[in-house]
């Protein structure tokens, strides 16, 4: 292909040859001349006539055209295919020449453009001798979450001086997943009411086997002289056995605003960044104490994951949340009418929303909370982003932050658990302040 | 249902009384105080070329800061500033007073000679300023400076404004001035703009933007080219241009008088023979492109063995 430089120069060219011929200029004609030697010697022996101006991809050439880079090919061989936010994907790129020809190659390998490279480089200019191949190693850090594809390979050859060139797009993929990132919970203060029939390491404030102290009382026939408390029965003089609190396993709904209003901020600090790696920490935290865990993700349509338990779960969890797109504007009360009939009453739910934009919050909540549900809310405030991000003027936050508050208290007032999720704030810090600790 | 706003979804609910709707970001940046328009930073950064951008394909102050000019780059530097000095030397030869368009405005040799003079000047400076600043613009201006230098009226023979070494008298050798100085024009443009492609390179390695493997190699092959270029240019331009003398040669195989009359024809010793033999050479080239040679030579040159 022409380069701009070329395309330049041969417009010189031509306009030189014209006005010399009409001035009746011999140097102007010369140079013209000159010009024209040039491009065609470049042209000639850089094997660029074959794509000038053809307008098509070298893939859809057929038999001898393209044939300068069709001797080159691209492997590439990554780390991981599934990461996490702030990981390290390293990635050797391999490049080989089949002719017989050494070649000066630009080689770029696409890289997603949240993405940052590390060490090494992506983009290389080199020469590749005949039938030889070349590593090329980089290492991208991947800052945020979703799924994203390195590639294709863009491979560029030109001339000496720049003036044609040939690009061809190595179409190699490999795809990966970047999961959001978690935060280690000691403890989310969301206990269910309503246990299931398995043990499991839950206590929920009822007596029975477990681990935790709940009361005392009085010995009866048949109690183990384990669960006798010697101190207490030489105090009161009466046989008295402690109680434990039952462990259970519970159902845990978590439920995730990915509406496109969920995305006010910067890319890296919004609402729907905070909501998924909220999600994936607690989730990680539920699973953990084998509870059962189910994940709905509502943007444009309503996402979910069936509640589960397990490692498994939790990967299914995380894939759902790394493609979680902010999109459309489904209201909360479109989910909670859907699910509702599949909860188990008393069930925590746990919502992740800005609470922007939606007018059905209020009686949402209302109608989990009609049920005895046990809710919480945390709520990542977009204001504090664009505030931070300098795009909110002072009169505008603090008149929305009223409005925030005055809905916050609301719902408060509703029974649910509720915090306002500054950007700062660590999630074990808003958990806490939600549930009144 | 018409009278009913969009954010409003009672309908949906069982005619659920919807209360307020939670605060709205569309809403409030209408009504407090900043305005309705879209805040600027809300808006991407979009670079439009302007018309003379356009026109030279791309921005003609690169954005990108260069770093201090590494050997090559001096190199390069220095090379540009012997080309510079040449060139604007080979132009005053070149191109007299007379015919410009200054003489054409004044009518006054005396006149246009100065302005010649300070035309070439200001594009030997510019060249000086341009390379040692590596800002494109002076550069640009430079070439400009240079081709208007040469734009002459009524100049279909070559004429000299001084001639040092007689080679008026001389026309393969006055020829031969007039490639050797089209050469140094086109070979200062492209070293002007290597210097500045250069910089570029460099200043991306440097910031590891982009990853040089071999860079001696890359760099030799463009040396190689700075030499190779113009010795090819020179001995094509004057085949190109010889179409007077080749032209009768070959006529006089058949015959010699008419070989004899085409040697003496002002035409064919003027511009319009150049132009003659700039068509027979191209429509060859031409050819061997339309016969897609390139493709068969390259074809040849990747398979043969290593």
């Amino acid at each position: 292909m022409w380069s701009r430089k070329s395309a330049m120069l041969g417009s010189l060219a031509v306009a030189m040859y014209l006005l010399g011929l009409t001035l009746r200029n011999s140097q102007l004609v010369t140079i013209a001349v000159v010009i024209f030697v040039i491009l065609t010697w470049a042209a000639l022996f850089g094997g660029h006539a074959d794509v000038a101006s053809s307008g098509r991809r070298s893939e859809e050439f057929t038999g001898e055209e393209g044939m300068a880079l069709g001797n080159v090919s691209a492997m590439r061989k990554m780390s991981s295919a599934r990461l996490f936010e702030d990981g390290e994907l390293s990635v050797t790129l391999r490049m080989q020449n089949h002719s017989g020809l050494a070649k000066i190659l630009e080689v770029r390998d696409r890289v997603p453009e949240v993405m940052r490279i590390k060490s090494g480089s992506n983009y290389i200019l080199m020469e590749l001798g005949p039938r030889r191949e070349t590593f090329i190693e980089y290492t991208v850090e991947c800052p945020l979450r979703g799924f994203y594809s390195l590639g294709p390979v863009a491979v560029r050859m030109q001339d000496a001086f720049g003036l044609f060139h040939r690009e061809k797009e190595l179409h190699v993929y490999n795809d990966f997943l970047v999961f959001p990132k978690m935060e280690d919970l000691k403890e989310t203060f969301v206990k269910s009411r309503v246990p299931k029939i398995f043990t499991g390491a839950v206590n929920i404030r009822q007596p029975g086997p477990g681990s935790e102290f709940y009361s005392l009382r009085e010995y009866f026939e048949g109690d183990s002289f384990r669960a006798i408390n010697w101190s207490a029965y030489a105090r009161s003089g009466k046989l008295m056995v402690n109680e434990r609190e039952r462990d259970a396993v519970s159902d845990v709904i978590i439920l995730v605003d990915s509406r496109s209003v969920s995305e006010t901020g910067p890319v890296s600090r919004n609402a729907l960044v905070y909501s998924t790696r909220a999600a994936a920490s607690l989730a990680k935290y539920f699973l953990g104490r084998r509870d059962s865990v189910g994940v709905i993700v509502y943007g444009d349509e309503v996402v979910s994951v069936d509640r589960d338990t397990g490692k498994k779960q939790l990967y299914v969890i995380l894939t759902k949340l790394a493609g979680a797109v902010a999109k459309g504007n489904t209201p909360l009360q479109v989910v909670v009418n859907r699910i509702l009939p599949h909860i188990n009453k008393g069930s925590p739910i746990i919502v992740l929303s800005n609470l922007e934009d939606d007018p059905t919050i209020v009686n949402a909540l209302r109608d989990f909370r009609a049920r005895d549900f046990d809710v919480t809310v945390l709520s990542p405030s977009s204001l504090e982003f664009e505030f931070d991000a300098k795009r909110l003027d002072r009169t505008g936050y603090e008149v929305m932050k009223t409005e925030r508050d005055v809905l916050i208290g609301e719902l408060r007032g509703l029974g649910v658990n509720i915090m306002d999720w500054e950007p700062d704030m660590l999630l074990s810090t808003a958990l806490a302040g939600a549930r009144g600790f | 249902m018409a009278g009913k706003t969009s954010g409003d979804t009672s309908h949906l609910y069982d005619s659920k009384t919807v209360r307020s709707s939670a605060p709205s970001r569309k809403k409030l940046a209408g009504s407090t105080g900043i305005g309705t328009e879209i805040p600027k930073d809300a808006i991407p950064e979009i670079q439009i070329p302007s018309f003379v951008e356009s026109l030279l394909g791309g921005p003609l102050v690169p954005k990108m800061k260069f770093l201090p000019p590494d050997k090559m780059v001096q190199n390069l530097q220095l090379a540009v500033y012997g080309i510079l000095i040449a060139l604007a030397f080979l132009t005053l030869i070149v191109s007299p007073g007379a015919g410009t368009i200054w003489y054409m405005l004044t009518g006054s040799i005396a006149v246009a000679t100065t302005v010649q003079v300070i035309v070439i000047a200001l594009a030997t400076i510019a060249g000086f300023i341009g390379t040692f600043r590596r800002d494109g613009r002076y550069l640009l201006a430079s070439n400009v400076l240079f081709i208007l230098a040469i734009l002459r009226f009524a100049s279909s023979k070559v004429a000299l404004s001084f001639d040092p070494f007689g080679l008026a008298d001389r026309p393969f050798l006055l020829s031969s001035l007039v490639v050797v100085y089209a050469v140094f024009l086109i070979m200062y443009i492209e070293i002007g703009n290597g210097v500045l492609r250069y910089s570029m390179l460099d200043t991306s390695i440097r910031t590891n933007e982009v990853y040089v493997m071999n860079p001696g190699k890359i760099v030799g092959k463009y040396h190689r080219a700075l030499v190779l270029n113009p010795i090819i240019s020179i001995l094509l331009a004057t085949l190109v241009l010889s179409a007077n003398t080749i032209l009768p040669a070959l006529v006089g195989v058949l015959s010699s008088n008419t070989a004899r009359r085409l040697e003496e024809s002002v035409e064919l010793t003027s511009v319009y023979g150049v132009a003659l033999g700039t068509l027979f050479v191209f429509l060859v080239t031409g050819a061997l492109f339309a016969l897609n040679l390139p493709t068969h030579l390259q074809r040849y040159r990747e398979s043969r063995d290593a």
